[in-house]
């Protein structure tokens, strides 16, 4: 099983309750509230520690975008995905990923890929998201077109990677007349395709159908068993295997010196357990977004106990992982064992946690993590 | 005893729409907005009286079929000059609110001979020279609901409307509406930039009606409107939100009999430069 590390590159920097003055913390809390010089320095910070999670044996760095909000101040997964390309040597870059249905041109997308995939030697796994409601605000872009546009910005990204251009292409809702991008991936065809999901069943359905690896989001071990199960009939439609290898599954964990001092810093992880997504259904799912069927499962994915759950019952619920690097190694080889994955995304800093906190659980999971879940 | 409709699937080319049709006389087409249809009420009821009065659910609405090709409600218009056709009318008087005041605007746009007289009600359609149209898909449906009456007090058919929680199937059927609205007028949203440009050739006699309190389209689209149509005529009725239809029925329902005279209806457009 791979591990990968993710940082969504948060920008908390104001009073505990200033959010609450807003409807919603994305979307609504102005901006006045961001810090310039902050931002600075932690743009450093954290690809500083993107660089230490490449050296210290991580088999990949994942990265994420979204806009309008201060849970993540990653607003270029493309430039995030430059700078790591030059700045680290080994481990994977994926990008969780771009966010399809509100590009406007999709052959740029697949260059800039490509570009990175070349300038990394490789290293790129690109990942495919239809995004949450609000970047779908953010962009303008009509939410009801949401999975068409997805789907068929998807199926342009790869016509390019895997037919020589010069082709047209008149689809509904991209049209170009000249597509011949002349940058192509180094990996061939091209970069692996990840897709995650946190919800939807139609998501995983379709990943299943492409042979994509899925990656569902925090959701309880039940949930990602029901989305795997929607994966695998899709790949089952297919006639593909499915191996490890095409499922993921993402967490919180952080690993400290003591318990207490992991403990301590697992709280940050609360913070996108409530705070960052609370606010009206519409921000998140406007009209017309999801599948009925979506709108059905996204109500249990994320069980209202949630924001109700103690923080011990989140760490409880393996919701929240937090220890010393044996606990960690025991509850990923819980995961592995419960849901047959072959990836395991680690979000490894929220909120507040300090730097150093985080440059030290890097550490930790480099020295007794990652070689004892080789080992096994 | 008020007038009570039928109801028929009308299909214009495959796309059935979801009719109520009361009354009697020269046709009238009611065409409702975004918030979707809410049935016959008493205001049709009262049209009915002197009009064969045709309710449809739009395509994407209520019991209607589906269109999810649709893109504005220019495609709404092209599909009710056909729905004209298909009933066997020549012409009609459109009444519109909202969404459906911009349709009715665009319907006569596109040929002013299938129009009658025209009311538009509160017609979102235009981008207002002050001010903003709300975001109707930014706030939820109850929340919403308090943005579109000024005094729920003064709707008469309220509970008839509110009084009951909605069933299942009803709150499928809103989520439905609210798809196809958001489908219809996403972006540029709820209007159309072009539209000012071709308002002039409608010389209909035309009612502009509004609410002084409307919070949904401000009335400087009211304004907008009655300049840029060469016979039309706005109302602004006080202490009223955005549905003039409900809050002030008894005065919207003889503003409209003042208005629509059948006898006079029937006379021909004059043609205007």
């Amino acid at each position: 099983m791979k591990l990968y590390w993710f940082s969504e590159m948060p920008h908390h920097v104001f009073d505990e309750g200033e959010d609450l003055k807003y409807p919603a913390m994305r979307l609504e809390m102005p901006n006045t509230y961001f810090d310039r010089d902050v931002a600075a320095t932690n743009y450093h910070h954290y690809f500083d520690e993107h660089v230490l999670a490449d050296e210290v044996g991580f088999d990949g760095l994942m990265i994420n975008e979204h806009h309008s909000t201060p849970s993540c101040s990653d607003v270029s997964i493309m430039m995030s995905a430059a700078i790591l390309a030059r700045q680290t040597k080994r481990a994977k870059i994926a990008l969780m990923g771009n966010i399809l249905p509100i590009q406007d041109n999709p052959v740029m997308v697949a260059e800039q890929i490509a570009m990175a995939d070349l300038i990394s030697g490789g290293r790129i796994i690109s990942g495919f998201v239809r995004g949450i409601g609000v970047e779908t605000w953010w962009a303008n872009a009509n939410p009801v077109h949401n999975r068409e546009r997805f789907e068929e910005c998807h199926d342009l990204i790869i016509k390019c990677w895997t037919e020589p251009g010069p082709f047209r292409w008149e689809g509904k809702h991209y049209h170009f007349r000249h597509v011949n991008p002349w940058c192509l991936p180094l990996q061939k065809p091209h970069p692996p395709i990840w897709v995650p999901g946190t919800a939807s069943p139609d998501t995983a359905l379709w990943a299943g159908r492409k042979g994509y690896t899925y990656v569902p989001f925090l959701v309880p071990i039940p949930i990602a068993c029901e989305l795997f199960e929607f994966y695998r009939q899709g790949a089952a439609e297919a006639g593909r295997e499915v191996t490890p290898d095409k499922l993921g599954f993402l967490l919180c964990a952080v690993a400290a010196d003591s318990t207490e001092k992991a403990l301590e810093a697992g709280r940050f992880f609360e913070w996108r357990m409530g705070p960052t997504t609370r606010g009206p259904t519409e921000y998140f799912a406007p009209p017309g977004m999801r599948s009925r069927a979506g709108q059905r499962m996204a109500l249990r994915t994320r069980p209202p106990n949630m924001l109700t759950m103690s923080y011990e019952e989140k760490v409880a619920n393996d919701l929240i992982v937090a220890g010393e690097p044996e606990y960690l190694v025991e509850r990923f080889e819980h995961f592995r064992e419960e849901l047959g994955i072959g990836h395991l995304l680690l979000q490894g800093h929220e909120s507040k946690m300090s730097h150093a906190t985080t440059m030290r659980s890097i550490e930790l999971i480099g020295k007794k993590v990652i070689p004892a879940l080789a080992e096994a | 005893m008020p007038v009570q409709p039928r109801e028929e699937m009308v299909s214009v080319g495959g796309v059935r729409a979801h009719t109520l049709i009361g009354g009697s006389g020269e046709p009238l087409l009611v065409l409702h907005g975004a918030g979707g249809p809410n049935g016959w009420r008493r205001w049709h009821a009262a049209l009915a009286e002197r009009f064969t009065v045709y309710v449809p659910s739009h395509p994407g609405y209520g019991l209607s079929d589906s269109a999810d090709w649709m893109e504005s409600p220019r495609d709404l218009a092209r599909y009710y000059l056909w729905y004209l056709d298909v009933l066997g009318l020549d012409r009609a008087t459109i009444v519109g609110h909202s969404m459906g005041g911009w349709t009715a605007a665009e319907l006569a746009v596109m040929n002013p001979k299938a129009v009658d007289r025209l009311v538009l009600v509160a017609p979102a359609g235009l981008k207002p020279e002050r001010g903003e149209i709300l975001d109707i898909f930014y706030y939820p449906l109850d929340q919403l609901t308090k943005l579109v009456y000024h005094e729920p007090a003064q709707v008469q058919e309220w509970d008839e409307l509110f009084g009951t929680p909605p069933t299942p199937e009803q709150q499928d059927l809103a989520i439905r509406n609210r798809e196809m609205s958001a489908r219809l007028t996403w972006k540029p949203y709820m209007h159309n930039p072009r539209l000012p440009f071709f308002l002039p050739r409608v010389t209909n006699q035309t009612l502009v009606v509004w609410g002084s309190e409307d919070r949904i389209v401000p009335v400087i689209c009211g304004e907008q409107y009655a300049r840029l149509l060469p016979n039309a005529t706005l109302k602004v009725f006080e202490g009223c939100g955005h549905s003039p239809m409900l809050e002030k029925l008894d005065e919207l329902v003889a503003l409209l009999r003042d208005f629509l005279h059948p006898s006079e209806a029937a006379r021909p457009v004059e043609a205007r430069s």
